[in-house]
């Protein structure tokens, strides 16, 4: 049964390269009264499954307002982080909330609405640590993910005297943090909401690093749906909606760098 | 078919010959500190106060039935809820001289009970100090017969000591995995990390079979 859909989903990628990709309608999608939104059910905790295996998570939630604003049955379909375009584009969901980062690459092949939710790498450190810029992490040290996005921001703009203690994945650097050994640590905004859970308010924010934003994508050519998806994020971003919900699963209000991307 | 690139190893020679020469510092300096440690086990072992046998058995027994991976990170990550924080090069120079100093004085206890007791009372006829006794009638004597287990101990103790890198102490193969990260050339690194941890042991190796000969050249005596 998975073989046979992945095997399905293999040949929609390839056929795809040949055929046009399929654009939704806005006007079909309300005569039938459910819009069919793939999202991701393994990227906790933007898509998960709970224990009776219904997707949930931020992109969930959002999926499930978007619907509300259209007017429409919100019908939710896993995806997979390879599939999950091949999906739009052969038609078999309408839109993507898969928590898809907006990139020039994937921007050619789908259309993408403003940024609903964003993954920021940041630096975070102890709130009596003083570290305002780059700059003052000299003489401090600072535990990251060896090889990952964090390490190579971190070591772009450290400076001098900066003590960089790399460690073989994330938790092994939050628990680095969290035992005091050392003073700051290169994460996603993500990992921090889940250690701030558990730390609670030791830790704040020092500096970003660089973010990335996700937007809601659609069909090439399908230009009244994604006005409409346009207005709902506008809307969301500025009543509390997205707030409220990102405050759920993320542990903080949406962050300022995605309200204020375009 | 995959293609070789030694080029990115071949560029930071340098930062893997760094690596190298930091385990064989850590890795002598927990050697010579995990000796004393294993002397003292073992004398502490074989001594006749009881209390002092029990520790020793609850610290070897401990150690050598527990994984040195949990070790560095209890030492590392653990004890600075109790108040001692150590930096990772200095966690891990802890965790393997409490790791060898274990299988040390089990290793050099077993020499020390190898001893004849006439040749004790060999020495007690010949008027020597019991200080005299211990170290050139029992130690001496004990040390040569356990010789080849202590060395082998040592020179899989210096290999033991890639895993440091888990707590972000800088040795051999950290530099090959922060090389890694940059190059992805991870096959021709870690050919070579092999190559050099084999020359490494090699080294080792030669060095203690020297000692053997300054140390312990003399006849046997059974």
């Amino acid at each position: 049964m998975r073989l046979t859909r992945r095997l399905f989903a293999a040949l929609a990628a390839t056929t795809l390269i040949a055929a046009p990709a399929l654009a939704a309608d806005l006007q079909t999608v309300r005569d039938a009264g459910t819009i069919r939104i793939g999202m991701l059910v393994d990227f906790p905790p933007f898509g998960i499954q709970d224990a009776s295996g219904n997707p949930g998570g931020y992109d969930a939630d959002v999926a499930i307002a978007l619907a509300e604003h259209l007017g429409v049955e919100a019908q939710i379909v896993p995806v997979t982080g390879p599939n999950r375009i091949p999906y739009l584009l052969s038609g078999q969901v309408d839109v993507l909330v898969a928590s898809l980062g907006i990139t020039a690459e994937r921007a050619e092949r789908v259309d993408f609405s403003i940024p609903y939710a964003g993954i920021a790498i940041g630096v975070y450190g102890g709130t009596d640590v003083a570290v305002a810029g780059p700059e003052d992490l000299a003489g401090k040290s600072i535990s990251v993910a060896r090889a990952s996005t964090q390490d190579t921001g971190v070591t772009e703009v450290a400076p001098e005297g900066t003590e960089i203690r790399r460690f073989d994945d994330d938790a092994s650097a939050v628990q680095a943090l969290m035992s005091g050994q050392v003073q700051t640590i290169g994460l996603s905004n993500v990992v921090f909401s889940q250690i701030a859970g558990v730390a609670g308010d030791r830790f704040d924010k020092k500096f970003d690093l660089s973010s990335q934003v996700q937007g809601i994508a659609v069909a090439p050519d399908s230009d009244a749906l994604l006005e409409e998806i346009n207005a709902f994020v506008t809307e969301a971003r500025t009543d509390g909606t997205l707030d409220a919900i990102h405050q759920e699963w993320l542990g903080e209000p949406l962050p300022e760098f995605v309200k204020t991307a375009e | 078919m995959y293609r070789f690139n030694f080029q990115p190893v071949f560029d930071n020679l340098d930062m893997l010959a760094y690596g190298a020469w930091l385990t064989v510092q850590l890795s002598f300096t927990a050697m010579a500190i995990g000796l004393i440690v294993s002397i003292l086990g073992a004398v502490a072992k074989t001594s006749s106060i009881r209390p002092l046998r029990w520790i020793v058995d609850v610290y070897v027994e401990m150690i050598r039935n527990t994984p040195f991976l949990i070790q560095i990170f209890f030492i590392f990550f653990g004890l600075p809820a109790l108040g001692i924080s150590m930096s990772p090069n200095t966690a891990a120079l802890v965790a393997l001289v409490v790791n060898v100093g274990a299988y040390g004085t089990e290793i050099i206890r077993a020499g020390i009970e190898s001893i004849p007791r006439g040749q004790i009372e060999a020495g007690r006829a010949l008027a020597l100090t019991p200080t005299q006794i211990f170290r050139y009638v029992v130690l001496k004597p004990a040390l040569r017969n356990i010789y080849p287990s202590l060395t082998s101990q040592f020179i899989y103790l210096m290999l033991t000591s890639s895993v440091v890198s888990v707590i972000s102490a800088n040795d051999l193969a950290a530099a090959g995995a922060d090389l890694n990260a940059r190059t992805f050339a991870s096959f021709e690194i870690y050919l070579v990390l092999t190559i050099m941890y084999f020359l490494l042991a090699l080294g080792f190796s030669t060095l203690f079979g020297t000692l053997r000969r300054v140390f312990f050249n003399y006849p046997a005596g059974r």
